[in-house]
């Protein structure tokens, strides 16, 4: 992650060019092929490259690339089937026709809705918003097939409203709570790749954005509120409006305290006490009125007393405000300074008060237009990044006007392409699948390398859903079925019957992890790797023995070279080496029960660095 | 392992000194006995305080708890007993508290102001209110990280529910979570005879070889490390501390029967093997409605395991080194609502501490005599984290950088309670 600062400098000053000061003049008429696109950016990093002295490294095997772009677009292991085909397939242009086929079927809206869903609700501070997983998740597959732009459906993630179980595209705002702040900064987060919100609290030492403009930010969304729907089985919430302030609906026991203190004094002895207001609704606050105002120990408030009083309840309460205040920093009690919303990266802004719909619609219009070349960068640095295992610049969700680019020219194309294409994610994808850089071997990178990146790319763990789909590729049975049937280490089988969640639950509660994560801080965890090694669901699942995928392999290949390779493709997408077919002869001699043996590799091979990583 | 039922404090510290020590440089004989008691004090220093931490979850009633305020509206009909300090008393159903309180520190007077469950409980778990931004390691992973012995062979963090995690931290501080306690946790056990796991262990190694060899070094090292860390728990001895079928039958009685107090025993187990902190969750305690009746019920389970556990540490002279703290997300409000519940209350709630160098016997702070309002020695979650750090000669103050690049104190703000330690 050590770049020279030379780097950074020079990357600055080519990012200050504005990418698309008005894209439309841009905007070619008949956008390019996107294979010509690709072209352009493989000889842009391959100048940089050639430049800095990096070799690249070469491009993948068939093998390699089918197993890749079948996990990055299908979201699971290709079938020893599709394998074999791809290898014997003469086609000089079967790659991309490959990737055209894979962008068309359903799999890919749902890989991405997975992603998408586990961006979002990775960072929720509202717990409960994880009942509706399932609403998200077919939304969001749905904005896929129905190819909308990345500008629509990020419009619709910031102005939607209604029962979260029924309009997936609430998650946002739920996820965060509704709260003005937390949406603020994931808006910004998600959408721009900018972190405003460490200007939360002060202004940023190394950046250009203020705490004033955090708070600006948050001033589009002090109308939102999510609140239970009363009596709906099963549970659910809705986002709503709250137009007016409820405070000047609410009649406030203290609005006018000359007015209650005469109905209340009944004897007109100008104090208040116990007995006069049991049956008032200053009743229940009595006591601590008391406590507080009662200045000359009488047990009774006068007038000038009651006024005396702090205003109690709801004067402080930022549920009831309509308007968004930043807080004073010196006096954390004052209610602070109310924000006008302002785009703080175009400087958009109106001078109209608007209600909560169209502020969240005017943000989304500020937040998408082409005028705004975070939005484009942003989702193009992203999506590089899951393809290709490192951004042009880290981490993915930390851009800004003083982080670091590399390959500055290249990264503009494409954000360029991807602003002339209307934000096709489709269209995006197809180009950098398209390029050398992405098809190129792994290779380690050495740490104290200061080359740019994507001379090679870098092996990147499966996502858990990628995980339990190449799980159920493997063998080939719905491992939540088998699962319930084992038998366990702990408790009695009928114990795990009912507390053993969905096999995709568990896998998914284990290996998940926040893909805005940058890939080399995802590290492992025991529970995995005891669930990998001994759980009662793996190791019946690689029996030889019954009807599993290795016992049909095993009865049909009764060579063990042949087994061997066979295991390999299913398990590793992939033929074994010379080498790896060495250890495997000499394993199963040493073992001599042909079907533990291959048990016992089906258990390496499955527990293996390389089953779990992207490579 | 040994007799568990007959622990001294000799043969406790026998079983740390073997923690401390390579087994093979004992039976080599290359370390001699005077050797191990020198390296002991250094060691053991660090290596011997633990934390268990009983967690109320959903914000127990200090009024059926340590506040009672019998006689008074707010109060309702919950009585109160006198306990082994005189002068001091705790709500009538926890007895066996009672027999103890002279081990335990009280503070009455936490006062807060997060009211919702998962933002008060994240921040009764970490010493910060929530922020999308980050996530913050959990104060079991702080202690963890400066108190836990990367050679021990069982997870630094353990605890019987889901609960805030490691945050930057880091894996080797997550916490490994027990859904059964007192059985062997999940898939640690091989399904496999051992000697056919080590080898399988051992092909794996050598097939993983290769994917090193081709481009997946990094990876392929970190997995590694983190397999060698699995089986060695998987291989360990030690690993037998979760399992507390071996303990006397009359000791598990006097924990309990149930989850809880199963829990609680497990901690003690854990604590004693090495193992720096537990959490054990006590679950139920938003009581919106039947207070009485439910808080009656919980204290059933939670009082007679927090005692035990108490006597159990002490006279197993563990007590003085580990900490243990009672408390949940915040208290509950002072009104009894016609459902004869409470609402949330963080302004005012209970806090109680034992072992670990705290003074037991002692009440810190009240509460208004309706139980409104902190009434004198207000302590704030921050100023409760620095106390525990303080317990543990952890530094609040010791910053570590957030992967956005921000340094971030164990503890903002606050100050120890001195009075806990006086």
């Amino acid at each position: 992650m050590s770049h020279s600062r030379t780097i950074a400098l020079l990357a600055v000053s080519l990012l200050a060019l504005p990418i698309a000061g008005s894209a439309d003049q841009l905007r070619a008429a008949d956008p390019a092929p996107a294979a010509d696109v690709a072209t352009r950016i493989d000889r842009l990093i391959d100048a940089e490259l050639t430049a800095t002295n990096a070799t690249p490294s070469p491009v993948t095997s068939d093998f390699d690339f089918l197993r890749r772009i079948t996990l990055d677009l299908s979201g699971r292991l290709p079938s020893p089937r599709a394998i074999t085909l791809f290898g014997l397939n003469p086609d000089s242009d079967k790659r991309v026709r490959l990737v055209s086929q894979l962008l068309e079927s359903s799999d890919f809206s749902r890989v991405q809705a997975k992603y998408w869903r586990d961006v979002i609700f990775s960072r929720a501070t509202e717990v409960r918003s994880r009942l509706m997983l399932p609403a998200f998740e077919q939304w969001m597959t749905q904005q896929f097939e129905e190819r909308r732009g990345w500008n629509e459906i990020a419009t619709s993630l910031l102005t939607a409203s209604g029962d979260v179980r029924e309009n997936g595209a609430t998650a946002l705002i739920f996820a965060q709570g509704g709260s003005a702040a937390e949406l603020a900064a994931e808006t910004s987060r998600i959408f721009l790749g900018i972190q405003i919100q460490c200007a939360n609290c002060h202004d940023h030492p190394t950046d250009r954005w203020n705490r004033t403009q955090f708070h600006q930010l948050a001033a589009f969304f002090p109308r939102v509120r999510v609140r239970p729907i009363r009596d709906s089985s099963p549970r659910s919430f809705e986002v709503v409006s709250l137009d007016v302030n409820p405070r000047s609906r609410r009649s406030n026991p203290f609005q006018d305290s000359g007015r209650i203190f005469r109905q209340l004094d009944r004897n007109r002895d100008g104090r208040l006490v116990k007995r006069e207001v049991v049956n008032s609704r200053l009743n229940r606050v009595f006591d601590r009125l008391l406590e507080q105002g009662d200045k000359n120990k009488d047990r009774g408030l006068s007038l000038a007393e009651l006024r005396a009083l702090p205003q109690p309840g709801n004067a402080n309460n930022r549920r009831l405000d309509i308007e968004h205040f930043m807080p004073d920093l010196e006096n954390p009690a004052s209610r602070g300074t109310q924000m006008k919303p302002v785009f703080f990266a175009t400087r958009g802004q109106t001078a109209e008060e608007l209600s909560d719909v169209k502020r969240r619609q005017l943000l989304a219009d500020y937040v998408t237009s082409s005028s705004n070349p975070w939005f484009a960068r942003s989702m193009v640095n992203r999506t590089w990044s899951v393809l290709l295992g490192e951004g042009f610049s880290m981490p993915i969700d930390d851009l800004g006007p003083e982080r670091e680019v590399t390959h500055p020219d290249a990264f503009k194309l494409l954000c360029r392409d991807f602003v002339d294409n209307d934000y096709d994610i489709r269209r995006l994808v197809q180009v950098i699948t398209g390029t050398q850089a992405y098809q190129r071997q792994i290779r380690d990178r050495d740490v104290a390398d200061s080359a740019p990146p994507f001379a090679a790319t870098s092996p990147t763990r499966l996502r858990a859903d990628q995980l339990y789909d190449s799980l159920l590729a493997v063998f080939g049975s719905d491992v939540s079925r088998r699962s319930r049937g084992s038998r366990s280490s702990s408790g009695s089988t009928q114990s795990r019957r009912r507390r053993s969640p969905q096999g995709r639950n568990l896998v998914l509660s284990l290996f998940g992890f926040d893909p805005s994560t940058p890939p080399e801080d995802i590290a492992g965890t025991v529970p995995q790797a005891l669930f990998m090694m001994n759980s009662p669901l793996i190791n019946a699942m690689i029996r030889a023995a019954g009807n599993t995928r290795l016992a049909r392999i095993l009865g049909r290949f009764p060579d063990n070279d042949e087994a061997v390779s066979e295991v390999y493709l299913l398990v590793l997408s992939r033929e074994p080496t010379a080498n790896e077919l060495k250890i495997c002869r000499e394993y199963l001699a040493e073992v001599g029960d042909r079907g533990e043996a291959f048990e016992d590799l089906m258990w390496s091979l499955v527990n293996s660095s390389e089953f779990l990583s992207r490579r | 392992m040994t007799s568990s039922s007959r622990v001294t404090l000799e043969t406790l510290s026998r079983r740390r000194l073997l923690q401390a020590v390579p087994a093979t440089a004992i039976a080599a004989g290359s370390v001699g006995l005077s050797d191990v008691v020198s390296l002991r004090a250094d060691q053991l220093r660090k290596q011997g305080r633990s934390v268990i931490l009983l967690w109320m979850q959903g914000g127990p009633s200090q009024f059926e708890t340590f506040d009672p305020k019998p006689g008074t509206t707010n109060g309702g009909p919950t009585t109160a007993i006198s306990t082994a300090v005189p002068g001091v008393q705790i709500a009538s159903t926890w007895t066996q508290t009672a027999k103890v309180l002279d081990k335990l520190a009280i503070i009455r007077s936490m006062t807060n102001k997060e009211g919702n469950h998962q933002r008060a409980t994240y921040q009764l778990h970490t010493g910060y209110v929530p922020a999308g931004s980050v996530k913050h390691p959990s104060l079991g992973a702080n202690i963890a990280k400066q108190l836990s012995d990367p050679a021990f062979e069982l997870p630094a963090v353990v605890s019987t529910n889901r609960t805030n995690g490691a945050g930057f931290l880091g894996v080797d501080y997550e916490p490994f979570v027990v859904g059964n306690p007192g059985q062997l946790p999940q898939n640690v056990a091989t399904t496999v005879p051992v000697s056919r796991y080590r080898r399988r262990l051992g092909l794996l190694g050598r097939l993983d070889g290769e994917f090193a060899g081709r481009g997946g070094r990094v990876v392929a090292g970190d997995h590694q490390r983190l397999y060698k860390k699995s089986s060695r728990m998987v291989l360990s001895r030690n690993v037998t501390a979760f399992d507390i079928s071996g303990e006397p039958d009359s000791l598990k009685q006097r924990y309990g029967d149930n989850a809880f107090g199963r829990g609680c025993l497990l901690a003690r187990r854990l604590v004693e093997s090495g193992v720096t902190f537990v959490e054990v969750h006590s679950r139920g305690w938003d009581t919106h409605q039947d207070n009485f009746d439910r808080t009656t019920t919980l204290a059933g389970q939670v009082d007679p395991a927090l005692g035990t556990l108490i006597d159990d540490l002490d006279s197993r002279g563990l007590l003085e080194k580990t900490l243990v703290i009672w408390m949940g997300e915040f208290g509950r409000s002072p009104r009894v609502n016609p459902q004869t519940g409470r609402g949330h209350y963080p302004r005012a709630f209970s806090v109680a501490l034992s072992g670990g160098g705290v003074r037991g016997g002692q009440v810190i702070g009240a509460t208004t005599e309706d139980g409104s309002a902190v009434a004198g020695d207000p302590v704030s979650v921050p100023d409760l984290f620095c106390s525990i750090c303080h317990s543990l000669n952890i530094d609040p103050r010791i910053e570590r950088l957030s992967p956005l690049g921000r340094p971030m104190k164990i503890v903002d703000g606050g100050q120890v309670v001195e009075q806990l330690f006086a």
